[in-house]
Formats: structure tokens, C-alpha cells, sequence
């Protein structure tokens, strides 16, 4: 009897704390689709960072956070952060289950695989006098099928870098075109009996392939990857300019597949005295400040035979996802933080440029690396947006152009299959009637 | 503000309390209830209550977590489902689009599931003999024992964290890293060592340029399709057909249907049931592995599992005859090529329903299985068994096969690959001359033996003459593609990297290509074998010392020892190692998602991967749900097999 009646009271005194606790949770089993925000605080804004280093994220929490809830009272602004690593993971996560940060920051090619799912912002951010001062290139990446997707953020502009103390003739004009490129690399490689020992070219992942560079070659041979109705263009004779191109670059470097590269580099390769141009990122180069840059010259993408030199330019970029119920909050904070002080503050702290022309000014008056690279870009940019079905598209081009660049695909064979693959990915996402 | 947060905190730490104390005490009542209905006593029935509330916790934390997400991801595979877009109905779709292995993601899934067999059958048993090695060197009283014991399992702890595997991209750096100028130092110290270094360079190569070719790349290969059934038909008839016939012979030609029946039935599980319409070829395949699996297994009085073999033949069967029917829009004409076949194969399956089990009833089945088998041949396949054919055959059975190709590279690639036969027919004769043996042996010993000689014979024959047809067939693309002036893509791999001994500055490319990519994630397993050691340094500390000293008496020799004791002795140790060596092998993930490069990516990318690139990064939910549930039958099929042919592993130490 004692131990029933002990049974019956543990009970009721679950019951009333499930029922004190009830209505916590009530507000979001209402409305499942509802965000996180909602169930803590209508007022709280999450705002998700990847990829930065920790002084940016630190700038975030002591700088930006303080100053924009001290202009917003009653709002509540928290960071999380997380690494390209389990990005993908995260960002499939908040978006299943409807729940997640406000405010997601993309790479530059996540709009057209993330597109649908994010919020439409131009009611909030279209009207914005200072998005006028915003690079176009910058603005096109954040936008999906129209409609402003969130904002520009940092840009990376990626150019060729050439070591001009090492080439053979330092005195000769940067190449332009793809022919001249190819003779630039034969002329200042230098393979030994061990491999090559002087790489006339390095890609910025160094196995001398690169998606996103295929890309932008295609691009300068004058090409697109999209036909007018929306069909890959990769049967195009740009495509198979590029592709040439690339084999035969690769060939200047690694006259057989057996031979073996360059070892590995400590620093960067830019300062490692053995490679002679390449593309990279600008964290992985020296420091502006550095004296090899006297000896570094910076120039665009060589073009085909009926294409144009071009630069290919990398944007980070904060969106709002649909799942998002106050977005007049987030385009607020997107506002606040591309403004052009704080763009200005924020190149600084993360090493990235502004997205914004009118944040350029100190920058290149200060800094004559910076101030070319800036002019070239404005010259030359060109945004790595509109890549439809990105996800899908970047395994593809991988699989078939290693088959070709390694001898074991033709290059006929090569084109067929990324037209067809591509043709039919694009048809079950939806892009093709 | 605060405050606010901290009582949101409270309340939901609270509620879920309160969630788990409730479904517990729910839990435990349905425990109660149950046992009640079954009229145990009122202690049983409190018992059966307190012990379920205190399991409760776990029991709902595994139907929330476990059983819920599982049952949804099932669901997904049979939808389309793209994150962010409606779900929608699709069947069997994904499954078929996996298994079928065509078209971009076919063809992916497929190269990913190679991938992952090539890690299990080729990095276990590595990893199982490195493990068991160190273990057997760490079984000795040496002083510092525990040192060495704790270096030795360091790298597991170490292996599949990212900044170790990025030391290993660089020691395997093709040109200046560790383990290249290690080599290279060894290989100049002694001519000797330098020619074994190379020949290793050379073997590793050869295996891989040839297995990327068959496997992943997907290329005509010709007659190397018929020369490994050929082999492996010698492998399995020869046993049989030499020295005295016993039990352990009967129970090889057992194992031997059995196996290669279920090899079969995979195979048309996979490429048949999937792939609208059937070809008639695999339907006659699969039933001859039935019975043969029914044969021998009545053989063995197990009628169980002859029985449900019987009815699990007969079902898929039956769900191949709807499917082929819905495939021709339900028109009987216009898949009656299919369906004819679907009925002749059911014939000899269903004998066994009329009269009782008797060797004349499997007789009678056996004898409908080749007659109707022929039926098939010669009615359902016209222009299959003219000239080309049988002919072939011929051929190859008269070491006719050095036949000269024409010298057109469009003719190799297309046209010859098709008038080889299919490899499924050779695996169903290893198939049908093992249940015949095992059938003849008893009545008919001398013609059973035979039997089986002129089997052998024609394994050999087709081994051999196959091999120097294979010899011609790549000779012919190589010739063209010289005269033509262009690279040879045919076999490409296999090629550019075997048409010459490796010189004396060659050196392995690692983690930069392909051949040499897969071996590479191989060593690095390898180097973390310390799991696997500590399992095996228990058992081995079991083995009672006292039968290697009567061995010794008796004047056995190490490996004597080794074979005969330590072995056997260790069996459960072996066989723990090698399910979970498997499993593992088939999930493979981490190591290829951070030491892959461009060039490696497709001959790196494991079935775990796949899934995990559909899924995560390209947010088809619905086809990487699919592939997911694959690769779980797949390994509880490795899994069930390795039971069940697991007698070999004494548990009486």
C-alpha cells in the first residue's frame, strides 16, 4: 500500500512539473516550422560565421554585437561558429527541421544550391541607399532566381601571381592568352631527375586541377555554361579550348603522368622560390608588407581565342533563411554590418577586402599590392555566381576532367559526358522544362 | 534577459524529466500488463514492471533517437526528396538507380561500393595480419613490454583525427616525403633491394591500373571477364576433381553452390529485379542457383532451409513477372520474350510441390533446370547461340583463341566486347558442375570423376586461351592508337603505368593518384591496427601453454605450432576481428573525406562517402536514405555470411 501510494504521488508530482513546463514548449509545437528565435526570445538574432579566424569572431562578439544592441534595445544578438567541415551538415540540419541561426554565412557559390530555401530580402534591403556603393559582382552572388538572397560580406579576388625574379625573362609582358600562358609555363619549368624541381604554374589546390579555375577558363574562351535555354554549354568549343589548355599546362609541367611534383612546400608557394606564377588565395600569400611583393606581378586569367581576360572574383556572403520569422530584424543587422565603417573595420580584422567601393579608398592609398589588385579587379572581376546545382556540379567536373587531364578520356568523350550529366542534373533540380 | 533564459533553461530541463519519468513508468506498465496476460505470479509481474521503468529511459531515448529516424530514413528511400522541396512517392526508383548502376550517379554508387569491397578485401586481411603480428611480438616477457604495448596502440588513438592524416599527406608526398626518400635510401643501399622495390612499384600498378579499368572505370576489358570465371572455376573444380573423394569434398561442393548461389542471387537482386525488362540470361542463372542450393541442402537434410529457399525463389520470381508485365505497360505480348522465360524458370522449382522430398524429385529438377535451360538458349535468345557463340566456345576449347582482330578501334571497343559471353553463364556452370559431383558421387563415382576431370579440363583451356586472347586484345589498342598518333585511352591506366619496368628513379604516388590512392588509405589503416592487436594479445594470452609443450615433445616445428595451436586457438579472436574488420572497411569515411584530392577523389570515394555526398552536400535526401539502406543490407549480408560459414572458429578454448 506504502509503496503504491508513493508511486501514485511521484507521479502527480510529474505531472504537475510537465505541466509547469508545458507551456515552453507549447509556443513551438504550435508552429513547428517556427525558428529558434521564436522559442526563446522574438528578440534574439543567432547569426552563424564560418571559416573566420578567432580575432574576427572576437570582433563580432565585443564590437559589432554591443554596438547594434545598444541602437536596437531589447535585442539580443549570440554567434556561432563552425568550420567548412560540417557546414554542409549544419546548414542540411536547421534547414530539415526548420529551426536554426538567423543569419548563415555562405561561400560564394551556396545561392544556387541553398537559393530556395532562403528568404527573399529585397522588401528589406532593395530600397538601401548605400547598396548602390555595393560591388555588382558582389551583389549578383547573393542573389537567387532575382531576389536579393542577403548581403555581401568579403570578397576575394583571384588573380595569377607571378614571380618575375624567377621567371626566365623577367623583363617579357604577362601572358594574355591562352598560348602565351602555356609558353610561359614550358619556358620556367624545370623537372630534375627527381620530378620537377621548378613548377611553371600552380593551381591553388596544387594537383594542377581546379573546378572553379575550369570554370573561369571557360569563361575566358569566351563561353558560358549555359546555353539559352538553360542547357549546359560544356559541348561548346570554349569548353574544349579550356580543356586543351589545361591538358596542355599540365603537360608543360608533368611531361608523363610519372612524373613526380614538386615537394612539398613550406609557407607559401608564392615565397618558396620554386614556383614561378599560380593562383592563390591572398591568406595564402605574404603579407603586403612583405619585400617579395617588389618582385610580384599581378595579372588576370589568360583568354582564348575569342574570349577576354578576366579575374575571378570569391564572395562571402551573409543570408537569411526562409525558416527565419523576423527578417526585418535580420535585414537590419545585414545593414548594420555592411555599413561602410564597419566593412572597413572588418576587412582589418579578417584580411579579406570590402565588398563595398566606397571602403576601398584608405585601402588603396595605403597599400600599393592591394591597390592593383583592386584596380585589376574592378577591371576584370568576374563573381563565381549562377552556378546551378553547385553541389552536384563540382564532383562532376572533378570526375571527368581528372579522366581527361590524366590520358584517360579523349577530350571528345570528355565534353559528351559532362554535357550529358550535367544536361540531366540540371533537368531533376528543376532548371530545365 | 537573463533570467528569462535561465528559466526557459529550467522549464525544458524540467519537462524532459518529467518526458522520460512518464514514458518509463508507461513502459514499465506495458511490461506489467504483458506479463500479467502470460498469468505470471504478482512478484513476476512487479519485477517485469520495475525492471522495464529502469530500462524505460534507454528503451524511449532508443525509439526517439534509433528506431524513429531509422524508420523515416527508410521512407525517404522510396521518395523523392530534395531538402527544402516536397516529398514525393517514387517506389523502388532510387534503389533501382543505385543498384542499376547506370547513368551519373549509378555509375558513382557503384565505383563507391568497389571502393569499399577493395578496403574490405584487400585492407582486412592486411590489417588482420598486422595486428596479429604485433600482437604475437608483444606476447613475449620482454623488459618494457608495456611500453612498447602502449606505443603500439597509440595510433588508434591518434589514426582518424585530421591532423595526423595531414602528416601522412605529407610523408606521403610523392617527391621529397618520408616514406619516398625512406624507400629510396633502401632501394640504393643493395641492387637487390632496389630490383624488389621497383617490382613492388610494378605489382602495385599493374593490380590497380587493371582493377581500375575492370571495376570503376567501367571499360570494355574482352575476354579478362572470362578469364577470371575460368580461373576461379579451376580454383573450385580442382579440389574436386583430384585425390580421393570424402566428406570434406562434399561439404566444398556445398559451400561452393552455396556461396556462388547467393553470389548469384545478389547480382540479380541487384542488376535484375532492378532493371526492367529481365534478361532472360539472369532469370535462368538465378533459378539454376535455387536448385542447386535446394539440392544440396536436401542433401544435407536441412529442409528448412530448402523450403524457404523453394519460396523465396518462387517469390522473386513472381515479383520479377509483375514487374516485367508493368514494365510492358501490362501488354503479355510485348514482354513475352521476359515473361516465357519467367515461367520456364519457375518450372523446376516448383516440382518439389507435387509428391514427396526424394533424390528423384531433385533428379526430376535438376534435369528441368538444363533442359529448360536450353530451351531458353536456343527459343529466347535468338542470334545469341549463332556462329558468335558457340563458336567462341569452340574456340577457346581448341586454343583457337589467338584469333587477330580487326585493326579498328571502334570494332574492340563495341563490337567485341559483345560477342564475348557473359561471365554469369561460366559462374553458373562452376555452379551446375558442383551439384552434379556432389549429385553422381554416391551412384556413379567413376563418371562423377570424370565428370569432373573434363570440367577441369575445360576451366584450364578456357583460362589460358583467354589470357592469350587478352594479350592480342590490348596489343590491337595499343598498335592503333600508335599508328593513329593519339593516346590510348583504352585500358588507360593499366598502360601508361605497366608497358615498361619501372625505372631505377620511380617512385609510388601515394596520395596523388589513383593507383596508388587506395593502398595508401589501406597503410594508414594499417598503421592504427592497435585495436585489432589488443584483441588478438588477449587471446593469445589464453592459449594454455601447456599444448605448445607437448607439441614440442612431439617435434613440432613454429609454424607447426603456429598452424596447428595458436591458430585455432585464437579462432574467436580471428573471426570478432574479421566481422568487425568488414563493417568497418564497408564505412569508411573519414580518411577518404580528408586525404582525397581531385585526382583521388572518384577512386578514393567509399559507399559511406557517396552517401554522405548525397545526402549532406547535395541535399538528395531521398537517394542517399536509399543508398544507406544498401549498404545496410550489404553488411548485414557480409555479416550473416561470415556466421554462418564460421566453422572454423572453436569457442572451446
Amino acid at each position: 500500500m506504502k509503496r503504491k501510494s508513493f508511486l501514485f504521488l511521484t507521479i502527480a508530482v510529474i505531472l504537475v512539473l510537465s505541466a509547469v513546463a508545458i507551456p515552453a514548449s507549447a509556443k513551438e509545437t504550435a508552429a513547428p516550422s517556427q525558428p529558434a528565435v521564436a522559442a526563446q526570445d522574438a528578440q534574439t538574432l543567432e547569426i552563424y560565421i564560418t571559416g573566420l579566424t578567432e580575432d574576427t569572431q572576437n570582433w563580432f562578439r565585443d564590437t559589432i554585437f554591443p554596438a547594434f544592441e545598444a541602437d536596437h534595445p531589447g535585442v539580443k544578438l549570440e554567434i556561432l561558429t563552425g568550420g567548412w567541415g560540417t557546414f554542409d551538415t549544419d546548414v542540411a540540419g536547421w534547414i530539415t527541421t526548420g529551426e536554426g541561426p538567423d543569419i548563415v554565412y555562405l561561400g560564394s557559390e551556396y545561392a544556387a544550391t541553398y537559393g530556395k530555401l532562403l528568404a527573399d530580402m529585397d522588401s528589406y534591403l532593395a530600397d538601401w541607399e548605400d547598396l548602390s556603393n555595393f560591388l555588382p559582382a558582389a551583389l549578383e552572388t547573393a542573389t537567387y532566381d532575382g531576389h536579393l538572397r542577403g548581403l555581401p560580406l568579403l570578397m576575394s579576388p583571384r588573380p595569377i601571381f607571378y614571380r618575375t625574379d624567377l621567371a626566365a625573362n623577367p623583363d617579357a609582358p604577362l601572358p594574355t592568352t591562352f598560348a602565351e600562358s602555356l609558353a610561359f609555363v614550358q619556358e620556367n619549368t624545370v623537372v630534375g631527375d627527381n620530378g620537377v624541381e621548378q613548377q611553371g604554374f600552380m593551381d591553388i589546390g596544387g594537383g594542377l586541377f581546379d573546378a572553379q579555375e575550369f570554370i573561369g577558363y571557360i569563361w575566358s574562351a569566351g563561353g558560358e555554361l549555359y546555353n539559352e535555354d538553360g542547357t549546359s554549354a560544356f559541348d561548346s568549343p570554349a569548353t574544349a579550348e579550356a580543356l586543351q589548355f589545361m591538358y596542355d599546362r599540365r603537360r608543360a609541367v608533368l611531361p608523363t603522368e610519372d612524373t613526380p611534383g614538386l615537394p612539398p612546400i613550406e609557407g607559401t608557394p608564392l615565397a618558396s622560390g620554386k614556383v614561378v606564377s599560380g593562383i592563390f588565395p591572398m591568406w595564402n600569400v605574404p603579407p603586403t608588407s612583405d619585400p617579395i611583393w617588389e618582385n610580384v606581378a599581378i595579372g588576370p586569367y589568360p583568354a582564348g581565342e575569342n574570349g577576354q581576360q578576366l579575374i575571378q572574383v570569391f564572395i562571402d556572403w551573409l543570408s537569411v533563411p526562409e525558416y527565419v520569422e523576423n527578417k526585418e530584424l535580420a535585414g537590419e543587422f545585414l545593414k548594420f554590418i555592411g555599413s561602410k565603417d564597419n566593412a572597413i573595420e572588418l576587412s582589418k580584422v579578417a584580411g579579406f577586402t570590402p565588398v563595398r567601393t566606397d571602403a576601398w579608398d584608405d585601402i588603396r592609398a595605403n597599400d600599393p599590392v592591394w591597390d592593383q589588385l583592386l584596380g585589376l579587379a574592378q577591371e576584370y572581376g568576374r563573381s563565381f555566381s549562377d552556378i546551378r546545382a553547385s553541389a552536384e556540379l563540382r564532383p562532376l567536373i572533378t570526375e571527368q576532367v581528372t579522366l581527361f587531364l590524366t590520358d584517360q578520356q579523349s577530350l571528345e568523350d570528355t565534353q559528351a559526358n559532362l554535357k550529358e550529366a550535367y544536361d540531366s542534373i540540371l533537368e531533376a533540380n528543376g532548371y530545365l522544362e | 534577459m537573463a533570467n528569462q533564459y535561465r528559466l526557459d533553461n529550467i522549464l525544458w530541463a524540467l519537462g524532459t524529466v518529467a518526458f522520460i519519468a512518464i514514458t518509463s513508468i508507461l513502459i514499465g506498465g506495458i511490461a506489467k500488463f504483458l506479463v500479467k496476460l502470460r498469468g505470471f505470479s504478482e512478484t513476476e509481474q512487479r519485477k517485469a514492471f520495475w525492471g522495464a521503468l529502469f530500462a524505460g529511459p534507454w528503451i524511449s531515448g532508443f525509439f526517439i533517437f534509433v528506431a524513429g529516424p531509422t524508420l523515416v530514413s527508410l521512407y525517404y528511400s522510396f521518395t523523392d526528396y530534395k531538402l527544402g522541396e516536397p516529398i514525393k512517392w517514387i517506389g523502388l526508383d532510387n534503389y533501382r538507380v543505385l543498384l542499376s548502376g547506370n547513368g551519373t550517379y549509378g555509375e558513382r554508387f557503384k565505383g563507391a561500393m568497389f571502393n569499399s569491397f577493395y578496403y574490405g578485401a584487400i585492407g582486412v586481411p592486411l590489417q588482420i595480419m598486422t595486428s596479429l603480428g604485433m600482437a604475437m611480438l608483444l606476447n613475449r616477457e620482454v623488459k618494457g613490454i608495456r611500453i612498447f604495448r602502449t606505443i603500439f596502440y597509440l595510433p588508434v588513438i591518434l589514426a582518424g583525427g585530421p591532423a595526423v592524416l595531414l602528416a601522412w599527406r605529407y610523408m606521403f608526398a610523392t617527391n621529397g616525403g618520408f616514406v619516398n626518400v625512406s624507400l629510396q635510401r633502401f632501394a640504393d643501399s643493395f641492387f637487390l633491394f632496389d630490383y624488389m622495390y621497383r617490382l613492388l612499384i610494378y605489382v602495385v600498378e599493374s593490380l590497380n591500373g587493371f582493377y581500375i579499368g575492370m571495376a570503376v572505370q567501367g571499360d570494355p576489358i574482352g575476354p579478362l571477364k572470362y578469364t577470371f570465371p575460368a580461373l576461379l572455376g579451376l580454383l573450385l573444380i580442382g579440389p574436386l576433381a583430384f585425390g580421393e573423394w570424402n566428406d570434406g569434398k562434399r561439404s566444398r561442393a556445398f559451400r561452393t553452390i552455396e556461396i556462388l548461389g547467393l553470389v548469384l542471387v545478389g547480382i540479380l537482386i541487384s542488376r535484375g529485379l532492378v532493371s526492367n525488362p529481365i534478361n532472360p540470361v539472369w532469370t535462368y542463372a538465378f533459378s539454376l542457383a535455387a536448385v542447386g542450393i535446394m539440392v544440396l541442402n536436401a542433401r544435407e537434410q536441412k529442409w528448412g532451409i530448402v523450403r524457404a529457399c523453394q519460396i523465396v525463389a518462387l517469390t522473386l520470381l513472381a515479383i520479377s513477372f509483375v514487374m516485367t508485365l508493368k514494365a510492358a505497360d501490362f501488354d503479355p505480348s510485348a514482354g513475352s520474350k521476359y515473361l516465357i522465360a519467367l515461367l520456364i524458370a519457375a518450372v523446376p522449382l516448383l516440382v518439389p510441390f507435387f509428391g514427396e522430398w526424394s533424390a528423384r524429385t531433385f533428379k526430376m529438377m535438376l534435369i528441368a533446370a538444363v533442359v529448360l535451360g536450353l530451351i531458353i538458349f536456343v527459343l529466347l535468345i535468338p542470334g545469341q547461340l549463332d556462329g558468335g557463340r558457340l563458336g567462341l566456345i569452340v574456340k577457346y576449347m581448341t586454343l583457337q583463341s589467338a584469333i587477330k582482330h580487326p585493326q579498328d578501334q571502334t570494332y574492340l571497343e563495341d563490337v567485341f566486347p559483345f560477342d564475348t559471353i557473359s561471365t554469369l553463364w561460366f559462374y553458373g556452370l562452376i555452379l551446375a558442375v558442383a551439384a552434379l559431383a556432389g549429385l553422381l558421387h554416391e551412384r556413379y563415382p567413376q563418371q562423377r570423376k570424370l565428370f569432373l576431370y573434363g570440367a577441369f579440363a575445360f576451366f584450364a583451356l578456357l583460362a589460358i586461351s583467354s589470357f592469350i586472347d587478352t594479350r592480342h586484345f590490348f596489343q590491337d589498342f595499343a598498335d592503333i592508337a600508335k599508328a593513329n598518333g593519339k593516346p590510348n585511352y583504352h585500358f588507360a591506366r593499366f598502360h601508361q603505368f605497366t608497358d615498361e619496368f619501372p625505372e631505377n628513379r620511380r617512385v609510388p604516388f601515394w596520395l596523388t593518384n589513383d593507383l596508388w590512392s587506395k593502398p595508401s588509405l589501406i597503410l594508414i589503416t594499417m598503421w592504427s591496427s592497435g585495436a585489432g592487436m589488443l584483441i588478438f594479445l588477449a587471446a593469445l594470452k589464453g592459449v594454455p601453454r601447456v599444448l605448445y609443450e607437448a607439441a614440442e615433445v612431439d617435434g613440432a616445428n613454429g609454424m607447426q605450432k603456429f598452424f596447428k595451436i595458436t591458430l585455432p586457438m585464437i579462432s574467436p579472436a580471428l573471426f570478432y576481428n574479421i566481422v568487425i574488420g568488414v563493417i568497418a572497411s564497408l564505412q569508411t569515411f573519414e580518411m577518404v573525406f580528408i586525404i582525397r584530392t581531385p585526382e583521388t577523389e572518384k577512386s578514393l570515394m567509399s559507399a559511406a562517402f557517396f552517401l554522405y555526398q548525397r545526402t549532406f552536400q547535395q541535399l538528395e535526401i531521398g537517394q542517399g536514405s536509399a543508398a544507406s539502406w544498401i549498404l545496410v543490407v550489404i553488411i548485414v549480408a557480409l555479416t550473416a555470411m561470415q556466421f554462418r560459414f564460421s566453422k572454423w572458429v572453436h569457442y572451446e578454448a
